[in-house]
Protein backbone atom coordinates (compact mmCIF):
# COMPACT_ATOMS: atom_id res chain seq x y z
CA UNK A 1 0.00 0.00 0.00
CA UNK A 2 1.50 3.27 -1.08
CA UNK A 3 2.18 5.40 1.81
CA UNK A 4 0.14 8.29 0.39
CA UNK A 5 -3.07 5.96 0.66
CA UNK A 6 -2.30 4.66 4.30
CA UNK A 7 -1.79 7.73 5.38
CA UNK A 8 -4.74 8.96 4.07
CA UNK A 9 -6.75 6.10 5.59
CA UNK A 10 -5.16 6.48 9.27
CA UNK A 11 -6.52 9.70 9.37
CA UNK A 12 -9.60 9.00 7.65
CA UNK A 13 -10.27 6.32 10.32
CA UNK A 14 -8.10 9.06 13.46
CA UNK A 15 -11.02 11.69 12.27
CA UNK A 16 -13.68 8.97 12.69
CA UNK A 17 -13.23 7.92 15.79
CA UNK A 18 -12.47 11.24 17.60
CA UNK A 19 -16.08 12.46 15.84
CA UNK A 20 -17.62 9.03 17.37
CA UNK A 21 -16.13 9.80 20.70
CA UNK A 22 -16.44 13.04 20.70
CA UNK A 23 -17.17 13.82 24.03
CA UNK A 24 -13.60 11.67 25.31
CA UNK A 25 -11.70 13.22 23.19
CA UNK A 26 -12.87 16.73 24.12
CA UNK A 27 -11.28 15.40 27.80
CA UNK A 28 -8.15 14.43 26.15
CA UNK A 29 -8.37 17.58 24.21
CA UNK A 30 -8.56 20.39 27.14
CA UNK A 31 -6.22 18.54 29.44
CA UNK A 32 -3.90 19.07 27.21
CA UNK A 33 -5.00 22.51 26.08
CA UNK A 34 -4.71 23.60 29.64
CA UNK A 35 -1.35 21.84 30.15
CA UNK A 36 0.04 24.06 27.05
CA UNK A 37 -1.76 26.79 27.52
CA UNK A 38 0.01 27.11 31.22
CA UNK A 39 2.97 26.64 29.92
CA UNK A 40 2.44 28.90 27.23
CA UNK A 41 2.02 31.89 29.75
CA UNK A 42 4.68 30.66 31.69
CA UNK A 43 7.28 30.56 28.47
CA UNK A 44 5.34 34.66 27.37
CA UNK A 45 6.38 35.72 30.60
CA UNK A 46 9.63 34.82 31.61
CA UNK A 47 10.65 35.37 27.37
CA UNK A 48 9.09 39.02 27.85
CA UNK A 49 11.04 39.40 31.38
CA UNK A 50 14.11 38.06 29.64
CA UNK A 51 13.89 40.47 27.03
CA UNK A 52 13.23 43.22 28.99
CA UNK A 53 16.23 42.57 31.39
CA UNK A 54 17.89 42.15 27.71
CA UNK A 55 17.10 45.93 27.20
CA UNK A 56 17.98 47.05 30.49
CA UNK A 57 21.39 45.07 29.97
CA UNK A 58 21.89 47.32 27.05
CA UNK A 59 21.27 50.50 29.05
CA UNK A 60 23.26 49.58 32.05
CA UNK A 61 25.02 51.57 33.50
CA UNK A 62 27.21 52.36 37.01
CA UNK A 63 27.02 55.99 38.72
CA UNK A 64 29.80 57.47 40.56
CA UNK A 65 28.36 59.92 43.21
CA UNK A 66 31.17 62.55 44.07
CA UNK A 67 31.11 64.46 47.44
CA UNK A 68 29.59 67.98 47.75
CA UNK A 69 33.00 70.04 47.36
CA UNK A 70 34.36 68.14 44.41
CA UNK A 71 35.33 70.75 42.10
CA UNK A 72 33.86 71.18 38.51
CA UNK A 73 37.81 70.47 37.46
CA UNK A 74 37.93 67.72 39.09
CA UNK A 75 34.93 66.13 37.53
CA UNK A 76 36.00 66.58 34.12
CA UNK A 77 39.47 64.65 34.89
CA UNK A 78 37.55 61.89 36.52
CA UNK A 79 35.37 61.53 33.61
CA UNK A 80 38.75 61.39 30.97
CA UNK A 81 39.89 58.97 33.50
CA UNK A 82 36.82 56.46 33.57
CA UNK A 83 36.46 56.63 29.84
CA UNK A 84 39.54 54.98 29.62
CA UNK A 85 38.69 51.74 30.93
CA UNK A 86 38.10 48.78 28.83
CA UNK A 87 34.53 48.35 28.45
CA UNK A 88 33.42 51.59 29.14
CA UNK A 89 30.71 52.87 26.40
CA UNK A 90 30.24 56.35 27.31
CA UNK A 91 31.14 58.57 30.44
CA UNK A 92 29.28 61.81 30.82
CA UNK A 93 29.81 63.84 33.58
CA UNK A 94 26.91 65.51 35.15
CA UNK A 95 27.65 68.35 37.54
CA UNK A 96 25.16 69.42 40.59
CA UNK A 97 23.33 72.14 38.47
CA UNK A 98 22.36 69.78 36.15
CA UNK A 99 21.62 67.14 38.00
CA UNK A 100 18.98 69.80 40.26
CA UNK A 101 17.92 70.68 36.83
CA UNK A 102 17.22 67.64 35.55
CA UNK A 103 15.72 66.39 38.74
CA UNK A 104 13.38 69.76 38.34
CA UNK A 105 12.33 68.63 34.78
CA UNK A 106 11.55 65.14 35.52
CA UNK A 107 9.37 66.00 38.48
CA UNK A 108 8.29 69.17 37.70
CA UNK A 109 5.93 68.96 41.29
CA UNK A 110 8.59 68.39 43.53
CA UNK A 111 11.00 70.59 41.75
CA UNK A 112 10.52 73.52 45.36
CA UNK A 113 12.16 70.55 47.46
CA UNK A 114 15.52 71.37 45.59
CA UNK A 115 15.40 75.20 44.78
CA UNK A 116 16.31 77.72 47.49
CA UNK A 117 19.08 76.25 48.43
CA UNK A 118 22.35 77.54 49.65
CA UNK A 119 24.47 75.01 48.14
CA UNK A 120 23.64 72.79 45.27
CA UNK A 121 21.54 70.11 47.07
CA UNK A 122 21.99 67.06 44.81
CA UNK A 123 25.53 65.65 44.17
CA UNK A 124 27.78 65.94 40.72
CA UNK A 125 28.21 62.69 39.21
CA UNK A 126 29.58 60.41 36.59
CA UNK A 127 27.25 58.00 34.82
CA UNK A 128 29.16 55.90 32.87
CA UNK A 129 27.61 53.59 30.61
CA UNK A 130 29.14 49.89 30.24
CA UNK A 131 29.36 47.91 26.81
CA UNK A 132 26.04 45.47 26.81
CA UNK A 133 28.04 42.56 25.08
CA UNK A 134 30.18 42.12 27.81
CA UNK A 135 26.83 42.46 30.64
CA UNK A 136 29.15 44.85 32.04
CA UNK A 137 31.52 42.59 33.21
CA UNK A 138 35.03 43.36 31.25
CA UNK A 139 38.12 42.15 32.96
CA UNK A 140 39.41 44.07 36.18
CA UNK A 141 35.77 45.15 36.46
CA UNK A 142 35.68 44.56 40.39
CA UNK A 143 38.94 46.09 40.86
CA UNK A 144 38.18 49.11 39.20
CA UNK A 145 35.41 49.76 40.86
CA UNK A 146 36.93 48.89 44.18
CA UNK A 147 39.44 51.66 43.23
CA UNK A 148 37.02 54.28 42.56
CA UNK A 149 35.56 53.32 46.20
CA UNK A 150 38.93 54.41 47.65
CA UNK A 151 39.24 57.53 46.24
CA UNK A 152 38.87 60.71 48.51
CA UNK A 153 36.38 62.62 45.99
CA UNK A 154 33.67 59.53 45.66
CA UNK A 155 31.16 59.55 48.38
CA UNK A 156 28.62 56.25 46.30
CA UNK A 157 28.55 54.03 43.71
CA UNK A 158 25.25 52.89 42.34
CA UNK A 159 25.74 50.04 39.87
CA UNK A 160 22.61 48.52 38.05
CA UNK A 161 24.43 45.05 37.37
CA UNK A 162 23.39 43.82 41.21
CA UNK A 163 19.43 44.30 40.78
CA UNK A 164 19.95 43.55 37.20
CA UNK A 165 21.67 40.33 38.16
CA UNK A 166 18.74 39.49 40.52
CA UNK A 167 16.37 40.11 38.08
CA UNK A 168 17.64 37.58 35.87
CA UNK A 169 17.49 35.13 38.38
CA UNK A 170 13.91 35.67 38.99
CA UNK A 171 13.65 35.01 35.02
CA UNK A 172 15.24 32.14 35.92
CA UNK A 173 13.29 30.61 38.60
CA UNK A 174 10.32 31.80 36.67
CA UNK A 175 11.01 29.15 33.54
CA UNK A 176 11.90 26.64 35.93
CA UNK A 177 8.86 26.55 37.63
CA UNK A 178 6.99 26.92 34.01
CA UNK A 179 9.00 23.94 33.28
CA UNK A 180 8.24 21.54 36.24
CA UNK A 181 4.42 22.76 36.20
CA UNK A 182 4.71 22.02 32.48
CA UNK A 183 6.30 18.76 32.55
CA UNK A 184 3.67 17.84 35.42
CA UNK A 185 0.77 18.68 33.67
CA UNK A 186 1.77 17.37 30.57
CA UNK A 187 2.02 14.03 32.08
CA UNK A 188 -1.36 14.20 33.40
CA UNK A 189 -2.46 15.23 29.57
CA UNK A 190 -0.73 11.78 28.30
CA UNK A 191 -2.29 10.19 31.07
CA UNK A 192 -5.42 11.25 29.85
CA UNK A 193 -4.84 10.86 26.32
CA UNK A 194 -3.59 7.24 27.21
CA UNK A 195 -6.73 6.61 28.78
CA UNK A 196 -8.91 8.07 26.20
CA UNK A 197 -7.24 6.01 23.21
CA UNK A 198 -7.00 2.69 25.16
CA UNK A 199 -10.88 3.34 26.02
CA UNK A 200 -11.23 3.58 22.00
CA UNK A 201 -9.00 0.69 21.27
CA UNK A 202 -11.63 -1.28 23.75
CA UNK A 203 -14.49 0.09 22.05
CA UNK A 204 -13.10 -1.55 18.80
CA UNK A 205 -11.83 -4.72 19.96
CA UNK A 206 -13.85 -6.79 18.34
CA UNK A 207 -13.34 -4.63 15.28
CA UNK A 208 -9.40 -5.18 15.55
CA UNK A 209 -10.30 -8.91 15.93
CA UNK A 210 -11.53 -9.10 12.55
CA UNK A 211 -8.77 -6.66 11.17
CA UNK A 212 -6.44 -9.06 12.14
CA UNK A 213 -9.00 -11.65 11.08
CA UNK A 214 -8.58 -11.04 7.49
CA UNK A 215 -4.83 -10.25 7.40
CA UNK A 216 -4.05 -6.50 8.50
CA UNK A 217 -1.00 -6.08 10.04
CA UNK A 218 -0.51 -4.97 13.54
CA UNK A 219 0.84 -0.90 11.94
CA UNK A 220 -2.21 -1.01 9.62
CA UNK A 221 -4.20 -1.43 12.56
CA UNK A 222 -2.24 0.35 14.98
CA UNK A 223 -1.60 3.22 12.83
CA UNK A 224 -5.08 5.20 13.40
CA UNK A 225 -4.73 4.98 16.92
CA UNK A 226 -1.43 7.09 16.50
CA UNK A 227 -2.62 9.45 14.64
CA UNK A 228 -6.07 9.91 17.12
CA UNK A 229 -3.56 10.46 20.08
CA UNK A 230 -1.53 12.98 17.51
CA UNK A 231 -4.24 14.98 16.43
CA UNK A 232 -5.79 15.09 19.82
CA UNK A 233 -2.66 16.63 20.58
CA UNK A 234 -2.16 18.95 17.79
CA UNK A 235 -5.77 20.27 18.37
CA UNK A 236 -4.97 20.97 22.73
CA UNK A 237 -2.11 23.08 20.88
CA UNK A 238 -3.62 24.81 18.66
CA UNK A 239 -6.78 25.79 21.32
CA UNK A 240 -3.54 26.62 23.87
CA UNK A 241 -2.17 28.83 21.33
CA UNK A 242 -5.33 30.53 20.35
CA UNK A 243 -6.70 31.01 24.16
CA UNK A 244 -2.82 32.53 24.71
CA UNK A 245 -3.01 34.99 21.72
CA UNK A 246 -6.76 35.83 22.98
CA UNK A 247 -5.90 36.20 26.64
CA UNK A 248 -2.47 38.06 25.14
CA UNK A 249 -4.72 40.58 23.41
CA UNK A 250 -7.68 41.13 26.36
CA UNK A 251 -4.87 41.66 28.72
CA UNK A 252 -3.13 44.42 26.49
CA UNK A 253 -6.75 46.22 25.82
CA UNK A 254 -7.50 46.62 29.52
CA UNK A 255 -3.91 47.13 30.77
CA UNK A 256 -2.04 49.61 27.69
CA UNK A 257 1.14 50.62 29.61
CA UNK A 258 0.75 49.06 32.72
CA UNK A 259 4.15 47.03 34.27
CA UNK A 260 2.04 43.83 32.78
CA UNK A 261 2.01 45.22 29.21
CA UNK A 262 5.26 46.98 29.30
CA UNK A 263 7.72 43.93 30.93
CA UNK A 264 5.40 40.78 31.03
CA UNK A 265 3.53 40.71 27.91
CA UNK A 266 4.93 43.16 25.67
CA UNK A 267 5.68 41.00 22.97
CA UNK A 268 3.15 38.17 21.86
CA UNK A 269 5.37 34.52 21.10
CA UNK A 270 7.03 33.86 18.02
CA UNK A 271 6.39 32.05 15.29
CA UNK A 272 8.64 29.22 16.80
CA UNK A 273 7.48 29.18 19.35
CA UNK A 274 3.84 28.81 18.77
CA UNK A 275 4.97 26.03 16.37
CA UNK A 276 6.92 24.63 19.23
CA UNK A 277 3.78 24.50 21.54
CA UNK A 278 1.48 22.85 18.86
CA UNK A 279 4.24 20.03 17.89
CA UNK A 280 4.88 19.27 21.96
CA UNK A 281 1.10 18.59 21.88
CA UNK A 282 1.26 16.33 19.14
CA UNK A 283 4.46 14.38 20.81
CA UNK A 284 2.41 14.40 23.97
CA UNK A 285 -0.54 12.90 21.76
CA UNK A 286 1.25 10.48 19.81
CA UNK A 287 2.93 9.20 23.47
CA UNK A 288 -0.04 8.97 25.00
CA UNK A 289 -1.40 6.94 22.16
CA UNK A 290 1.86 4.43 22.27
CA UNK A 291 2.00 4.31 25.49
CA UNK A 292 -1.60 2.98 25.37
CA UNK A 293 -0.91 0.41 22.89
CA UNK A 294 2.42 -1.35 23.88
CA UNK A 295 2.71 -4.42 23.77
CA UNK A 296 -0.81 -6.68 23.92
CA UNK A 297 -2.61 -3.71 25.12
CA UNK A 298 -4.48 -4.13 22.06
CA UNK B 1 -1.91 -28.57 1.71
CA UNK B 2 -3.02 -29.08 5.80
CA UNK B 3 -1.20 -31.37 7.52
CA UNK B 4 -0.60 -32.20 11.76
CA UNK B 5 1.57 -33.99 13.33
CA UNK B 6 0.43 -35.41 16.74
CA UNK B 7 -0.79 -31.60 17.62
CA UNK B 8 -1.94 -31.56 21.15
CA UNK B 9 -3.11 -28.27 23.01
CA UNK B 10 -3.19 -28.07 26.67
CA UNK B 11 -4.42 -25.24 28.61
CA UNK B 12 -3.10 -24.20 31.68
CA UNK B 13 -5.75 -25.72 33.71
CA UNK B 14 -4.27 -28.84 32.26
CA UNK B 15 -7.56 -29.66 30.14
CA UNK B 16 -6.71 -30.81 27.07
CA UNK B 17 -8.63 -29.46 24.13
CA UNK B 18 -6.76 -31.05 21.40
CA UNK B 19 -4.56 -34.86 21.75
CA UNK B 20 -2.38 -36.11 19.63
CA UNK B 21 -4.24 -35.09 16.53
CA UNK B 22 -2.58 -35.87 13.15
CA UNK B 23 -4.26 -35.82 9.47
CA UNK B 24 -3.26 -34.08 6.35
CA UNK B 25 -5.66 -32.73 4.25
CA UNK B 26 -4.96 -32.29 0.45
CA UNK B 27 -5.39 -29.14 -1.95
CA UNK B 28 -8.79 -29.26 -3.34
CA UNK B 29 -10.52 -31.29 -0.66
CA UNK B 30 -14.21 -30.65 0.89
CA UNK B 31 -13.84 -31.75 4.50
CA UNK B 32 -16.61 -31.36 7.48
CA UNK B 33 -15.26 -31.64 10.93
CA UNK B 34 -17.63 -32.55 13.18
CA UNK B 35 -17.85 -33.68 17.10
CA UNK B 36 -19.85 -32.49 20.15
CA UNK B 37 -19.64 -29.31 21.46
CA UNK B 38 -15.83 -28.78 23.61
CA UNK B 39 -14.89 -31.65 21.35
CA UNK B 40 -11.98 -29.33 20.35
CA UNK B 41 -13.42 -28.26 16.90
CA UNK B 42 -12.92 -24.52 16.91
CA UNK B 43 -9.16 -24.84 18.94
CA UNK B 44 -8.46 -26.99 15.29
CA UNK B 45 -9.45 -24.24 13.64
CA UNK B 46 -7.97 -21.38 14.98
CA UNK B 47 -4.64 -23.14 15.10
CA UNK B 48 -4.81 -23.38 11.28
CA UNK B 49 -4.70 -19.63 10.80
CA UNK B 50 -2.70 -19.47 13.95
CA UNK B 51 -5.02 -18.08 16.38
CA UNK B 52 -3.60 -20.63 18.64
CA UNK B 53 -0.27 -22.12 19.02
CA UNK B 54 -0.06 -26.18 19.83
CA UNK B 55 1.51 -27.26 23.42
CA UNK B 56 3.28 -30.07 21.25
CA UNK B 57 3.03 -31.35 17.56
CA UNK B 58 3.73 -29.31 14.21
CA UNK B 59 0.84 -27.87 11.53
CA UNK B 60 1.87 -27.20 8.21
CA UNK B 61 0.17 -25.20 6.07
CA UNK B 62 1.13 -24.65 2.18
CA UNK B 63 4.35 -26.28 3.45
CA UNK B 64 4.90 -23.86 5.66
CA UNK B 65 5.65 -24.33 10.04
CA UNK B 66 2.55 -22.27 11.08
CA UNK B 67 3.77 -22.23 14.23
CA UNK B 68 7.25 -21.22 13.51
CA UNK B 69 5.76 -18.14 11.54
CA UNK B 70 7.33 -15.20 13.33
CA UNK B 71 4.39 -13.02 14.76
CA UNK B 72 5.33 -9.93 11.94
CA UNK B 73 4.25 -12.96 9.27
CA UNK B 74 1.23 -13.91 10.53
CA UNK B 75 -0.85 -11.10 8.11
CA UNK B 76 0.23 -12.84 5.25
CA UNK B 77 -1.01 -16.57 6.34
CA UNK B 78 -3.96 -15.40 6.92
CA UNK B 79 -4.46 -13.67 3.67
CA UNK B 80 -4.20 -17.12 1.86
CA UNK B 81 -7.04 -17.92 4.12
CA UNK B 82 -10.53 -17.44 4.50
CA UNK B 83 -12.40 -17.32 7.68
CA UNK B 84 -16.17 -17.74 8.17
CA UNK B 85 -18.03 -17.62 11.69
CA UNK B 86 -20.96 -18.80 12.87
CA UNK B 87 -21.86 -15.26 14.37
CA UNK B 88 -20.48 -13.46 11.05
CA UNK B 89 -18.67 -10.82 12.20
CA UNK B 90 -18.91 -8.43 10.19
CA UNK B 91 -18.20 -4.41 11.49
CA UNK B 92 -21.27 -2.40 11.98
CA UNK B 93 -20.47 0.64 11.21
CA UNK B 94 -19.06 0.24 7.77
CA UNK B 95 -21.36 -0.81 4.54
CA UNK B 96 -21.05 -3.95 2.75
CA UNK B 97 -18.40 -3.25 0.45
CA UNK B 98 -16.35 -1.84 3.15
CA UNK B 99 -16.36 -4.86 5.12
CA UNK B 100 -16.05 -6.82 1.51
CA UNK B 101 -12.74 -4.83 0.80
CA UNK B 102 -11.45 -4.77 3.68
CA UNK B 103 -8.40 -6.75 3.06
CA UNK B 104 -7.99 -5.24 -0.94
CA UNK B 105 -8.23 -1.82 1.12
CA UNK B 106 -4.99 -3.47 3.35
CA UNK B 107 -3.59 -4.55 0.12
CA UNK B 108 -3.53 -1.07 -1.38
CA UNK B 109 -5.36 -2.05 -4.11
CA UNK B 110 -6.93 0.81 -6.18
CA UNK B 111 -11.06 2.24 -5.49
CA UNK B 112 -11.94 1.05 -8.99
CA UNK B 113 -10.65 -2.49 -8.69
CA UNK B 114 -11.52 -3.18 -5.21
CA UNK B 115 -15.35 -2.15 -6.84
CA UNK B 116 -14.95 -5.01 -9.04
CA UNK B 117 -13.78 -7.72 -6.50
CA UNK B 118 -16.78 -6.36 -4.12
CA UNK B 119 -18.99 -7.08 -7.54
CA UNK B 120 -17.76 -10.25 -8.22
CA UNK B 121 -17.43 -11.76 -4.78
CA UNK B 122 -20.56 -10.05 -3.73
CA UNK B 123 -22.60 -11.41 -7.41
CA UNK B 124 -21.34 -15.28 -6.06
CA UNK B 125 -23.26 -15.01 -2.84
CA UNK B 126 -26.39 -13.39 -4.51
CA UNK B 127 -25.67 -9.79 -2.90
CA UNK B 128 -23.83 -7.81 -5.72
CA UNK B 129 -26.72 -5.34 -5.05
CA UNK B 130 -26.22 -4.75 -1.19
CA UNK B 131 -23.35 -3.07 -1.43
CA UNK B 132 -24.31 0.44 0.37
CA UNK B 133 -26.07 -1.94 3.26
CA UNK B 134 -24.71 -1.94 6.59
CA UNK B 135 -24.55 -5.49 8.25
CA UNK B 136 -27.55 -5.06 10.50
CA UNK B 137 -30.09 -4.01 7.39
CA UNK B 138 -29.19 -7.39 6.83
CA UNK B 139 -31.50 -11.00 7.77
CA UNK B 140 -29.06 -13.39 8.92
CA UNK B 141 -28.65 -15.32 5.99
CA UNK B 142 -27.51 -12.46 3.58
CA UNK B 143 -24.86 -11.44 6.94
CA UNK B 144 -23.15 -14.95 6.72
CA UNK B 145 -22.87 -14.83 2.70
CA UNK B 146 -21.22 -11.10 2.99
CA UNK B 147 -19.10 -12.41 5.60
CA UNK B 148 -18.49 -15.40 2.99
CA UNK B 149 -17.76 -13.41 -0.07
CA UNK B 150 -15.54 -11.29 2.36
CA UNK B 151 -13.34 -14.63 2.78
CA UNK B 152 -13.78 -15.51 -0.82
CA UNK B 153 -12.52 -11.66 -2.24
CA UNK B 154 -8.79 -12.21 -2.13
CA UNK B 155 -9.37 -16.09 -3.76
CA UNK B 156 -7.96 -18.23 -0.88
CA UNK B 157 -6.16 -21.22 -1.05
CA UNK B 158 -8.30 -22.20 2.04
CA UNK B 159 -11.98 -21.28 3.57
CA UNK B 160 -12.63 -22.28 7.12
CA UNK B 161 -16.42 -21.72 8.42
CA UNK B 162 -17.01 -22.58 12.14
CA UNK B 163 -20.66 -23.53 12.25
CA UNK B 164 -21.67 -20.81 9.67
CA UNK B 165 -24.99 -22.80 9.82
CA UNK B 166 -25.21 -22.43 13.40
CA UNK B 167 -27.58 -19.15 13.75
CA UNK B 168 -29.63 -20.36 10.14
CA UNK B 169 -33.24 -21.42 9.33
CA UNK B 170 -32.75 -24.97 7.37
CA UNK B 171 -33.35 -23.29 4.10
CA UNK B 172 -30.70 -20.76 4.59
CA UNK B 173 -28.41 -23.15 5.68
CA UNK B 174 -28.98 -25.08 2.76
CA UNK B 175 -28.27 -22.01 0.96
CA UNK B 176 -25.06 -21.44 2.38
CA UNK B 177 -24.05 -25.03 2.65
CA UNK B 178 -24.40 -24.68 -1.40
CA UNK B 179 -22.07 -21.86 -1.73
CA UNK B 180 -19.32 -23.97 0.47
CA UNK B 181 -19.67 -26.60 -1.87
CA UNK B 182 -19.55 -24.17 -4.66
CA UNK B 183 -16.40 -22.72 -3.66
CA UNK B 184 -14.94 -25.86 -3.34
CA UNK B 185 -16.12 -26.91 -6.99
CA UNK B 186 -13.88 -23.81 -8.00
CA UNK B 187 -10.60 -25.57 -6.30
CA UNK B 188 -10.43 -23.96 -2.84
CA UNK B 189 -9.92 -26.40 0.22
CA UNK B 190 -12.76 -26.07 2.22
CA UNK B 191 -13.22 -27.02 6.26
CA UNK B 192 -16.83 -27.02 7.49
CA UNK B 193 -16.53 -27.64 11.13
CA UNK B 194 -20.35 -28.49 12.24
CA UNK B 195 -22.52 -30.87 14.50
CA UNK B 196 -25.34 -31.04 11.91
CA UNK B 197 -24.94 -34.69 11.28
CA UNK B 198 -28.39 -35.05 8.98
CA UNK B 199 -26.27 -32.09 6.31
CA UNK B 200 -23.21 -34.48 6.36
CA UNK B 201 -25.15 -37.83 5.73
CA UNK B 202 -27.03 -35.85 2.89
CA UNK B 203 -23.67 -34.29 1.32
CA UNK B 204 -21.22 -36.55 1.91
CA UNK B 205 -17.70 -35.94 1.70
CA UNK B 206 -14.53 -36.38 3.87
CA UNK B 207 -15.55 -36.20 7.75
CA UNK B 208 -13.50 -35.49 10.64
CA UNK B 209 -14.76 -36.66 14.22
CA UNK B 210 -13.28 -35.13 17.17
CA UNK B 211 -13.91 -36.70 20.23
CA UNK B 212 -12.77 -34.97 23.74
CA UNK B 213 -9.74 -33.53 21.81
CA UNK B 214 -8.81 -36.66 19.87
CA UNK B 215 -9.25 -37.96 16.51
CA UNK B 216 -11.65 -40.05 17.00
CA UNK B 217 -12.66 -40.55 13.14
CA UNK B 218 -11.40 -39.88 9.90
CA UNK B 219 -14.00 -41.45 7.19
CA UNK B 220 -15.27 -40.42 3.59
CA UNK B 221 -19.05 -40.46 3.40
CA UNK B 222 -21.29 -41.13 0.22
CA UNK B 223 -24.09 -38.91 0.24
CA UNK B 224 -27.60 -39.69 0.49
CA UNK B 225 -29.04 -37.05 -1.54
CA UNK B 226 -25.93 -35.10 -3.12
CA UNK B 227 -28.55 -33.48 -5.87
CA UNK B 228 -30.07 -31.43 -3.22
CA UNK B 229 -27.14 -29.87 -2.22
CA UNK B 230 -25.34 -29.95 -5.57
CA UNK B 231 -24.62 -26.35 -6.86
CA UNK B 232 -24.68 -26.58 -10.34
CA UNK B 233 -27.84 -28.73 -10.49
CA UNK B 234 -29.21 -25.67 -7.84
CA UNK B 235 -28.35 -23.32 -10.92
CA UNK B 236 -31.27 -24.46 -13.02
CA UNK B 237 -33.87 -22.21 -12.34
CA UNK B 238 -37.12 -23.95 -10.17
CA UNK B 239 -40.03 -22.92 -11.91
CA UNK B 240 -43.37 -23.39 -9.86
CA UNK B 241 -45.65 -25.49 -12.04
CA UNK B 242 -48.30 -23.23 -11.91
CA UNK B 243 -46.40 -21.20 -14.30
CA UNK B 244 -45.39 -23.20 -17.19
CA UNK B 245 -47.67 -22.92 -20.07
CA UNK B 246 -49.87 -25.75 -20.73
CA UNK B 247 -48.75 -27.54 -24.31
CA UNK B 248 -50.73 -25.86 -26.86
CA UNK B 249 -53.53 -27.67 -28.60
CA UNK B 250 -52.90 -29.38 -31.53
CA UNK B 251 -54.56 -26.80 -34.64
CA UNK B 252 -58.00 -28.25 -35.31
CA UNK B 253 -58.56 -29.64 -38.52
CA UNK B 254 -61.12 -27.26 -40.64
CA UNK B 255 -63.84 -28.82 -42.50
CA UNK B 256 -63.13 -27.99 -46.08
Amino acid sequence: MSLLKALRYFFREAGVNLLRGWKVSLLAVLTIAVSLFIGGAFLLVSDNLESSVERWRGEMRVVIYLKPETPEADLRRLAAEAARAPGVRSVEPVTAAAARKRFQEVFPSLSNLVAGWQEEPLPASLEIGLDPRTAGNAPGREAWLASWRTRPEVSLIDDDREWLGQLATAVAVVRTVGVALVAGLLGAAIFTIASVIRLTAYLHAEEIGIMRLVGATELYIRAPFYVEGLLQGVIGGLLASGALWAGYQLLHARGGGSLFSSVLALDFLGAQQVAFLILLGGAAGLFGAVVSLRREAL
Amino acid sequence: MIQFFHVSKKYPGGQAALDEVTFDIPRGQFVFLTGASGAGKTTLLRMIFREEVPTSGQILVNGRNVSAIPRSKIPYLRRTIGVVFQDFRLIARKTIFENVTYLPQVLGVDLQEQKKLAYQALRRVGLAHRLNAFPPELSGGEQQRVAIARALINDPDILIADEPTGNLDPDLSREILRLFLEVNLRGTTVILATHDRDTIQRVGRRVLTLDHGRLANDQELIGTDPPALDPLAAEAPQVPEELIPAPEPPPEETAG
